[in-house]
């Protein structure tokens, strides 16, 4: 692993620490937007630029900017100071929080051992990535040929939720 | 081994430094160049005391600028208030570095491809930093703590993210066409005729593409007659309002860099990207046979004169930008909205259906 990466990992480990424990909304927002593109240099760096840019755009670029249109619109600062921590909740959130992180880690680990023993490999190794054009091409194709019925599902799904946002918003005003 | 790694790092901070002087360096020059053809489309002088036809204005105003008080508003949250314009001059110049801006030279005989990132992905690369635009405004606009900035704040975030939407949608248009997200393919897609005499730019395949894709850069870059974020003459300005000095600078050039950033995007885009002006090959031939260059130093004279190219076109579209400032009078805000919701976007999509249609006709 390269030095950057260590340190950039380094970084996002901050910011999401620093996300988790600062009392000021916007602060915590930002440090996410921060978590986010260290992960997407994270993902440039090793050679997967693909996946970084689509982190940028979609993340960094459009999500966070809602998160932080609205932190802004409904002006949180305000209700700062009144947050109060509840001590058995919080011990109980950061128990759930290292168990979902312990059984990830050890899904990760489990999953680069099997394939240190070159069990269970896919089908695209980067040779064949860079054979057949570049992964931009390769996950299009994966897209809009094998997967497509999956695509287009998920899509119906954001449809859902949005039309239930909008649902859900408009009871309040009226 | 050791000699290659300091070839690569050379060549990749003289790429850097390219872009850097071309923008930042430029910067300066291009708002001299801005008020002085301001002045000439109104037949006043414009600045023209200091240097040479006024060309050291610029260097004045900076060092005006440099050495105002360093203000910070009473209640503004610090942190927030010096990062804003920091970040407001990252986003562009990141973006600037997937534009290519010549094909490629030959150095110790070693091919350098002139684009600071070579990437997959490039295009949407530039819409992911053209995307993080907003939070250097939001950000400003909130951190002075002033009802105005937020306003202004406000306004122009939401004008960004409303444009973005046919600027994506125009640039998607085009994509379908090339097959694509490499700018070098791009271009190298554009290098060829028309019915045999128009050279085929991305403008004429799909000229509906490029004037949303035109009219969407005005407005991301908060240029007349979009610049609402700003209104300098109606209202005392946008997000920025608390900002003075240097700080005020740094924003001011994030926008002429940013300025500069959509004129290279649309050029490499729509208008033939780094390709040679018509006859520029027949002139790098002539003055390959006759200096005698070789294999090298003939692709090194295309080079060069690609880049000439690529500049001539880039600065054509920033004088345009100086043009429609005093040739169109600014929008309402409600105008701005319709325009950019009810107008463009579904016009964009409609192009993106025609086009679609028209790459599966002539592909099949």
């Amino acid at each position: 692993m390269s030095p950057v990466i260590i340190i950039l990992c380094v970084v996002s480990a901050v910011l999401a620490l620093t996300m988790l424990f600062t009392k000021s909304p916007i602060t915590s927002a930002l440090c996410l937007l921060g978590v986010l593109i260290m992960t997407a240099a994270v993902y440039g760096l090793i050679g997967e630029h693909l996946v970084a840019t689509i982190q940028l755009v979609v993340y960094a670029g459009a999500i966070m900017v809602l998160f932080i249109f609205s932190i802004m619109l409904l002006n949180l600062t305000e209700g700062e100071n009144d947050f109060k921590q509840n001590p058995a909740v919080f011990i109980a959130g950061i128990a759930l929080g290292l168990a979902a992180f312990g059984a990830i880690a050890y899904a990760i680990i489990r999953h680069f051992a099997t394939h240190a023993a070159g069990k269970e490999m896919g089908i695209y190794s980067p040779e064949k990535i860079a054979e057949l054009g570049g992964n931009s091409i390769v996950l299009s194709h994966a897209l809009f040929s094998q997967f497509y019925v999956s695509f287009e599902v998920i899509s119906l799904a954001l449809l859902v939720a949005v039309v239930g946002a909008v649902v859900l918003a408009k009871r309040k005003v009226d | 081994m050791e000699n290659q790694l300091i070839f690569d790092l050379t060549m990749m901070v003289a790429k850097i430094l390219v872009i850097i002087a071309c923008t930042l360096g430029l910067a300066p020059f291009i708002v001299w160049f801005e008020r002085r053809g301001a002045a000439w489309m109104q037949r006043r002088v414009g600045p023209n005391r200091v240097g040479p036809f006024g060309l050291l204005q610029s260097l004045a105003d900076v060092m005006k600028f440099a050495f105002k008080e360093t203000f910070i508003p009473k209640n503004a949250n610090k942190f927030y208030y010096f990062m804003a314009p920091i970040l407001a001059l990252i986003a562009p110049m990141c973006a600037l570095a997937v534009i290519p801006f010549g094909s490629k030279i030959i150095v110790n005989g070693q091919e350098v491809v002139l684009q600071v990132a070579q990437m997959d992905t490039g295009v949407i690369f530039v819409l992911a930093f053209a995307g993080l635009e907003v939070y250097p405004i939001i950000l400003a606009g909130w951190a002075s703590r002033n009802k105005y900035s937020v306003l202004g704040a406000l306004r122009g975030s939401s004008q960004i993210v409303s444009y973005e939407i046919s600027m994506g949608l125009a640039l998607l248009s085009m994509l379908i066409v090339y097959g694509s997200f490499n700018p070098h393919d791009m271009v190298s897609w554009q290098n060829g005729t028309l019915f045999g005499f128009l050279p085929r730019w991305g403008a004429l395949v799909n000229p509906f593409g490029a004037l949303v894709f035109w009219i969407a850069t005005f407005a991301e870059t908060n240029r007349l007659p979009f610049d609402l974020p700003e209104g300098e003459s109606e209202l005392v300005a946008g997000y920025h309002v608390e900002y003075g000095g240097m700080r005020f600078a740094s924003f001011f050039m994030a926008e002429y860099v940013a300025m500069i950033m959509a004129s290279a995007l649309l050029v490499t885009m729509f208008f033939g990207g780094y390709n040679m002006f018509p006859g520029m090959g027949i002139l790098v031939e002539v003055i390959g046979n006759k200096m005698s260059f070789g294999e090298i130093g003939l692709q090194n004279t295309k080079a060069f004169f690609e880049f000439a190219s690529f500049f001539v076109k880039v600065s054509f579209f920033m004088f345009v930008m100086v043009w429609i400032r005093w040739t169109l009078p600014r929008f309402r805000f409600d105008q701005l909205m319709d325009l950019g919701w009810k107008i463009l976007f579904p016009l964009s999509l409609i192009n993106l259906v025609l086009v679609t249609i028209g790459v599966y006709y002539f592909n099949s």
